[in-house]
């Protein structure tokens, strides 16, 4: 047993190094930022980014150093696509940067909150019932009351839908909710009772969200319900069955609502609706190419001109201001996130570490595909965003919220915390 | 614990797929980035359907065709000159297809998959193109077309730079008379975007005896020692190939001298389909040629189902021929040559805002050399052509120029509607120090004698004012 676990521990990556060499990177992509004058208050870009990198610093002070915790890959990744979102927020929306910055503090802040929270399997697990019940109460509520924007009625704004007060998307948050429930309710009774409540919820939620027509998040939803329920069973024959079932339901849906099917009558053909249907996936493939593989810096693409750039095709303002080598390299990171999560499956304190933690990692890995191949025309495009770099706080929580079950499949990131509470 | 970690496992087939679809993805902007990146919707590199990103194009002794100034495509201050580089400088709006700023649009900009559009951004233009042709030439050459319709095409068949191109009709591209051009009933503007030196197929008539020549020394050499009596007519299987005059007696040169249908119509006889048809087949008719990237009309030479009758009239240049001014310029060029091909060239080099030169259409100088014709063969025709212009048009019509040539006057009446012939001259000068082959036609201009010989005149005057010291 000893040995085995010695194998299966790696050396963690040296976070010192690579946290100054991210620092650098982001000095130079405000500096970017500063000469082409894309940002109009120089003080509101030197505050976003000060405040940012400090925010990166402390942290790992804190961790690192403090706590000494010793292995950072997950943050270093986190933390690295968290900033390449807010610069891209703070160039192209100069008044939206500081609700960006702060969506970014509250992700980090739901990142170390759910850690603790997770620190207690027993604390955990009791907790499910009133996340699931909250989750199926906020889809409801948004189901009723929300604003429909782009189509799909999945926004709750409080103000002026043009000058909002507050806006948040709870099905960002339910994302959360749902990994969490679906590990927690496998992991403490393995009966066919609480498996059937499962099914219950998942049906619930992705039920909700077609209803909202938000199906790229629907299908993000199915996806990760897929996953628990084969870690779970382990039975490849009823996860295809269930498949099968759910795209002849999808058939049928597209069959009986022609609406939906015109949102993929562009697919494969966007050249040919350049001007209508398929706009922006055209200005996305052109400017990502523009961009060429090292990027046109910072401020000088074009793409950021067409609507919605930094939300639905956050892809491409990578590709065409970073180059198509980082974006390929951020492309990279999620499957890092998967990867990592498989290679510490076997040493988690726990099967509810092990399932949040690929659950989590997959769900984010299949929504980045959704986007990246989306905005492409290489599948239907959904009009997901990509995790950590599309403008939003409510997708900024649900990532980093979705980091801390990654995180917390690594036992040593409560290593210290119990000898801590001990003493 | 243990099931779901080797069930995790499976999640390995997640990340292969989604990294072969990162390759798929990868793949594509890779194989597809010039075509996207040229795309108008670009505003990197189009402005207001303006290519903006492009350089500067100038013609060889650096007068500036057109630039980008100031976020705008901007042309040649001349009007006159404008108008006669048109179809070579092409519009920005891709209009005429074969323009260098349509057929060279990836280079011009200086986009590239490693830095995209970096460098327009940089300097806030492309890569600057130095063509081979005279802004000059080329307008004398479209004034001396006068009325007509047509082309001229000038090059050295030495080097192949083509000094001129000329299309007519053309417009002033500062000015274009949209209204006009979409309004024409008149016919003013039938073909106003194509370059007729590089897309047009003409009927050769007389021109082709040329060619009908070197067929019949190839296959055939015996013929060009035989006597000949031309009675007005060739008669073949029933019918009859007329010839222009009554020439009563004569040889084989004086018989090209003085463009006798009876004699060529006779001499194609004999020499036979496969004969014409091996000799057309290697001067490129019925092949695909490009001048770097513009591609040219493909000239057609077909004797499938041809009776003998059609075979004479094929002889002389009728039947279902075609030719391409530029290529028929290029075999003229080679004869020229002492049967050496050149390949004519447009673009001389283009340059980064470095300096650095990344293309160039020059011959390159390790190429393998290609041979039309014979050295024999060769030098044959140039004497034929020589005697041409000296027994016939007068050494007058080209002082000093040792001028070899033929004109043609190709019917295309039976078709057409009782239009006027197309008028061709094509030639080239002997002289050492002046290696310069023309071609000229006026499209459904006249007679070959009396309308494309004066304006070849008029053109290689012009060359010789500048060329030749």
């Amino acid at each position: 047993m000893q040995k085995t676990r010695k194998k299966t521990y790696r050396k963690p990556v040296k976070w010192q190094f690579l946290l100054l060499l991210m620092t650098v990177f982001q000095v130079i992509s405000m500096f970017q930022i500063f000469i082409n004058g894309t940002q109009e208050s120089n003080t509101t870009l030197f505050t976003v980014f000060t405040v940012y990198i400090l925010t990166e610093w402390i942290y790992f002070l804190v961790f690192g150093v403090f706590l000494k915790r010793k292995s950072f890959e997950i943050e270093l990744i986190a933390f690295f696509l968290t900033g390449i979102g807010l610069t891209l927020t703070t160039s192209v929306y100069p008044d939206k940067a500081y609700t960006q910055l702060i969506a970014v503090l509250m992700g980090i802040s739901v990142f170390i909150f759910l850690l603790w929270i997770l620190s207690d399997t027993e604390r955990a697990i009791k907790l499910r019932m009133p996340i699931a019940f909250l989750a199926i109460a906020a889809l409801v509520f948004t189901l009723l009351f929300g604003s429909e924007i782009n189509g799909a009625k999945n926004w709750i704004i409080i103000g002026s839908k043009s000058h909002p007060l507050f806006s948040i998307q709870p099905s960002e948050l339910v994302k959360i909710a749902f990994v969490f429930v679906g590990a927690a309710t496998l992991e403490h009774l393995q009966s066919t009772k609480s498996l059937t409540k499962y099914i219950l919820f998942a049906v619930s939620c992705v039920g909700l969200l077609f209803l909202m027509k938000d199906f790229g998040t629907a299908l993000i939803f199915f996806f990760t319900f897929i996953v628990i329920a084969f870690l779970r069973s382990g039975d490849i024959k009823t996860i295809f069955l269930v498949c099968a079932a759910a795209l002849t339901g999808g058939v049928g849906v597209v069959t009986f609502k022609p609406y939906v099917m015109k949102r993929f009558e562009t697919y494969r053909h966007i050249w040919d609706y350049a001007a209508t249907g398929g706009y922006q996936q055209v200005r996305v493939l052109i400017y990502a190419v523009s961009g060429g593989l090292f990027g046109l810096g910072i401020g000088n693409g074009k793409l950021r001109n067409v609507y919605a750039a930094t939300e639905d095709l956050a892809f491409g303002m990578v590709c065409e201001e970073y180059g198509i080598l980082i974006a390929f390299l951020v492309l990279l990171t999620f499957v890092a996130l998967v990867v990592y999560s498989i290679r510490y499956a076997v040493a988690a304190r726990s099967s509810f570490y092990s399932i949040a933690a690929l659950a989590a990692s997959s769900l984010l890995l299949f929504q980045a595909a959704l986007h990246v191949f989306g905005v492409t025309d290489l599948l239907p495009w959904t009009g997901v965003t990509l995790p950590f770099i599309s403008r939003g706080g409510s997708s900024m929580m649900c990532c980093w919220g979705l980091v801390a079950f990654i995180k917390a499949i690594d036992v040593k990131t409560y290593k210290r915390y119990d000898s801590i509470l001990k003493a | 614990m243990k099931s779901i970690s080797r069930r995790a496992l499976m999640l390995y087939a997640l990340v292969a797929v989604f990294l072969v679809g990162s390759g798929i993805l990868f793949g594509t902007l890779y194989v597809n980035a010039d075509k996207w990146a040229m795309r108008r919707e670009n505003r990197h590199v189009f402005s207001g359907g303006a290519l903006i990103a492009a350089g500067t194009i100038t013609d060889e002794r650096g007068e500036v065709l057109a630039e980008t100034k100031d976020g705008k495509r901007v042309y040649n201050d001349s009007k006159k000159v404008r108008t006669a580089t048109l179809h070579v400088v092409g519009d920005a709006g891709g209009y005429i297809a074969t323009g260098v700023q349509s057929t060279y649009k990836d280079a011009l900009t200086g986009y590239s998959f490693a830095n995209g559009v970096y460098d327009i951004k940089k300097y806030g233009k492309g890569n600057d193109m130095a063509l081979t042709i005279n802004a000059d030439l080329c307008v004398a050459a479209y004034d001396a077309l006068g009325q007509n319709k047509g082309t001229v095409g000038v090059y050295n068949y030495k080097t192949g730079q083509l000094v001129c191109v000329a299309s007519k009709p053309a417009f002033d591209i500062a000015n274009k008379p949209t209204q006009s051009i979409q309004n024409d009933t008149t016919g003013a503007y039938d073909g106003v975007y194509l370059n007729r030196f590089f897309s047009g197929l003409y009927t050769p008539g007389s021109t082709f005896k040329v060619l009908t020549s070197a067929a019949a020394m190839e296959h055939k050499p015996s013929l060009l020692q035989e006597d000949y009596t031309c009675t007005g007519e060739n008669p073949i299987d029933g019918g009859s190939v007329k010839c222009n005059a009554k020439h009563g007696k004569l040889n084989f040169e004086k018989a090209l001298n003085v463009s006798c249908n009876s004699v060529f119509s006779k001499v194609t006889v004999e020499v036979g389909k496969e004969g014409m048809s091996e000799t057309m087949n290697r001067l490129g008719f019925n092949t695909s040629m490009d001048i770097g990237s513009i591609h040219l009309a493909k000239s057609r030479f077909s004797l499938e189902n041809a009776s003998d009758l059609d075979l004479g009239w094929a002889g002389i240049g009728q039947y279902t021929t075609l030719v391409n001014p530029c290529h028929m310029l290029t075999i003229i060029g080679s004869i020229a040559n002492n049967g050496q091909k050149t390949m004519p060239y447009l673009v001389e080099s283009i340059r980064s805002q470095s300096g650095r030169e990344i293309y160039s259409d020059r011959p390159k100088e390790n190429a393998e050399p290609e041979a039309l014709f014979t050295p024999e063969v060769a030098k044959e025709l140039q004497k034929m052509m020589r005697s041409t212009v000296k027994n016939k048009y007068g050494d007058s019509k080209f002082p000093k120029l040792e001028m070899c040539g033929k004109t043609g006057t190709a019917e295309v009446s039976s078709e057409n509607g009782g239009k006027k012939p197309h008028a061709w001259f094509v030639g080239f000068s002997e002289r050492e120090d002046f290696p310069y082959a023309i071609v000229v036609v006026a499209e459904n201009g006249g007679s070959g004698g009396s309308v494309a010989l004066p304006i070849a005149s008029k053109v290689m005057k012009k060359a010789a004012d500048l060329y030749l010291k």
